[in-house]
């Protein structure tokens, strides 16, 4: 497109906002802003399979891990599923501030929805792959306090998985324990990779804009709108927030505490790399299809004293329906998650470097309109 | 501060000053920027707080705190181990508006006159702002009780803070996460400037000493201490983790001058302002 159009497209934009009586500030549609805003899409972006997971965009894997998703025998009692803490009713959340599995956890289970997009895997990137992500709850005692040979043996001695597993895989189900608890894991991801979000009315205003139809513009909700202005210009969201995904897909401190109870915290990221790296599971590691060559980031990444209380920056897709929010939950709604960042203790963040957050002291309307901008971003389907 | 003050502080460095290796034989470390801001009070009680500094072998921890309340809890609790450092701030949220308040100088001459101190700082001040009257007359007041100023700055407020006082000792917070060029330039132009190493990594990334700034260590090797910076309450739990970190690197240094940067050139800028000048 160019500088023209766009020029073009930002007036319309304008006099939009203008004829709807808009309150956004009369910079709100100038060509930098009107390029900020374009790249937030196009919506849905393409997308590869995992080159470290040679089930990954399978259909009949992805068969073998919904059944397997479902399947409370993964945990050792037999009472905890993956979709107990990930609810397809609940767009694959819980609704629980923190989540619980065998015991109490302490983070909020984040929904899976786009989850194979992702480079680093829960709040505090302990695992790099989605296979090797789907293993480690099976595998920690607090949340399904399963194991390898558990795993491998209902996969191997259930008829129906096993069924599943040879249509996935052409063979029977492998003698090896950690070999098949692995095409396990494998073929969760698999399945979880058709987690995918579809277009939101953010995504035919952004498009509108792309393409110069007016309608399309016009039909976003003026209140959205203001707010994305904020979004993308005075609050700085765009910087973390960034792409057609709505995440850098990296780690930042927002100012949230982390502290657990008196005497524990949860170290975020810190603690995530370190897991990382011990882990034989990772992309360095023999058990990936990778071969090493989609191993940079982890072979790259160490933990530096920044990293504590560093948690991942979540996509905004779907964020209403989504809720509680950041890492522990601790944020009911939208409204309570606009009102940290308007009021956000700065002292809580080190400003020795360019700081992204800073708070915003929203009035009551430009909070109003930052929560309909991000419920916008709700895709169509259910 | 008046003479009986003063001299009881260098009598407690004195004391309490390090001989060697701790008591597990790891290097001691002198943590020269942690805060116990109000928020962390309820949650880390004074006696946690000396624990974690303790168990990570901080033999001595410069501490600044919003309010100064935090800072007298834990010297309370541990006069051998606190340091104490007089923030110009009397809450939290002052960190940007202090140098045009002010009853700013009111609150440290009040503070000055009730409780020992051995620097100024860790304030917030950048540029040209360094020169406004609350800040001048905190230099003037950390130059007649004999303080160090602990000054998170760029190079140029650190310039004027030395215009104003040529004989100050600045402490330069996080070395003005200037690149080691620069650090090295202000260095060689204030030979009364220190600089710690809090809440940056890239002299040792990886774990491993930057080569560009390993030289720098090496040319000033009484010039740099370390620092976690709990700016957050939660980080106070990472103290020790950071003091492992350190002597990971450090260990790459001759043991003399692993030594200065860990705790000897605290303690002397420490001792310095104990002792008067």
């Amino acid at each position: 497109m160019t500088g023209r159009a766009l020029a073009r497209i930002a007036a319309a934009v304008v006099a939009v906002l203008l004829s709807a009586g808009a309150a956004a500030d009369a910079g709100a549609a100038d060509p930098a802003e009107t390029a900020r805003i374009l790249r937030h899409g196009p919506w849905p972006m393409p997308w590869r399979p995992d080159p470290g997971n040679r089930l990954s965009g399978d259909a009949a894997a992805a068969a073998l891990g919904r059944a397997l998703f479902a399947d409370p025998r993964l945990s050792a009692d037999g009472s905890v599923a993956c979709a107990t803490c990930h609810r397809p009713d609940l767009h694959w959340t819980d609704g629980r501030p923190r989540s619980a599995g065998l015991a109490a956890g302490d983070r909020n289970a984040p929904s899976l929805v786009d989850v194979r997009r992702w480079r680093w895997f829960g709040w505090d990137g302990a695992s790099d792959s989605l296979w090797a992500a789907s293993l480690r709850p099976v595998l920690d005692p607090r949340e399904m306090g399963g194991s390898i040979a558990a795993l491998a043996g209902l996969v191997r001695g259930d008829p129906v998985l096993a069924g599943l597993y040879r249509q996935a895989l052409g063979r029977a189900p492998l003698a090896d324990d950690t070999a098949l608890a692995v095409d396990a894991a494998k073929a969760l991801a698999a399945f979880q990779e058709t987690l995918a979000s579809g277009r939101s009315p953010f995504d035919r205003f952004r498009d509108g804009l792309a393409a110069g139809d007016a309608d399309a513009v016009s039909a976003y909700p003026a209140d959205a709108r203001r707010g994305l202005a904020l979004f993308v210009g005075r609050g700085n969201c765009s910087v973390c927030h960034l792409g057609p995904a709505f995440t850098s897909g990296e780690f930042e401190d927002v100012g949230v505490g982390y502290f657990l109870e008196r005497g524990r915290v949860d170290p975020g990221r810190a603690d995530g790399i370190a897991r990382l790296k011990a882990s034989p599971f990772n992309r360095l590691g023999p058990w990936g299809d990778g071969g090493g060559a989609d191993a940079a980031a982890t072979r790259h990444v160490a933990s530096q004293p920044r990293d504590f209380g560093l948690f991942k920056v979540p996509s905004l897709r779907n964020v209403a329906r989504t809720a509680p929010y950041m890492h522990h939950g601790r944020l009911a709604t939208l409204e309570a998650v606009v009102r940290h960042y308007s009021e956000v203790d700065e002292e809580r963040l080190h400003p020795g470097r360019a700081r992204l957050v800073r708070p915003l002291r929203l009035s009551e309307g430009e909070a109003a309109d930052l929560v309909a901008f991000l419920r916008s971003l709700t895709s169509d389907e259910r | 501060m008046g003479a009986a003050p003063r001299n009881l502080l260098a009598g407690l460095l004195l004391v309490a000053t390090p001989a060697g290796p701790g008591s597990a034989g790891e290097l001691p470390i002198v943590d020269a920027h942690i805060h116990y801001s109000a928020d962390a009070w309820e949650m880390l009680p004074p006696e946690d707080a000396v624990r974690l500094l303790r168990e990570a072998g901080i033999r001595r921890a410069f501490v600044s705190s919003s309010s100064d309340d935090g800072t007298q809890k834990l010297l309370a609790a541990a006069p051998d181990l606190i340091v104490p450092v007089l923030r110009p701030y009397r809450r939290r949220g002052e960190l940007s508006t202090w140098m045009h308040d002010p009853a700013i100088v009111a609150h440290l001459e009040d503070r000055l006159a009730r409780f020992r101190y051995a620097g100024m700082g860790e304030f917030h001040v950048y540029g040209g702002d360094a020169d406004l009257p609350v800040v001048r007359r905190m230099v003037e007041l950390a130059r007649g009780h004999g303080l160090f100023l602990h000054a998170h700055s760029d190079a140029a407020a650190v310039e004027r803070l030395f215009a104003q006082d040529p004989d100050a000792r600045i402490l330069w917070a996080h070395s003005g996460f200037d690149g080691p060029g620069n650090v090295r330039t202000m260095l060689e132009r204030h030979p009364r400037l220190w600089c710690d190493l809090a809440f940056r990594s890239d002299h040792a990334p990886g774990g491993r000493l930057d080569p560009e700034w390993r030289a720098l260590l090496e040319d000033f090797p009484d010039r740099f201490m370390l620092g976690t910076d709990t700016f957050a309450p939660e980080r106070w739990h990472s103290v020790g983790r950071h003091a492992a970190w350190s002597r990971g690197w450090l260990a790459e240094l001759a043991p003399p001058l692993a030594e200065r940067i860990a705790w000897r050139n605290a303690e002397a800028l420490a001792g310095a302002a104990g002792a008067g000048r």
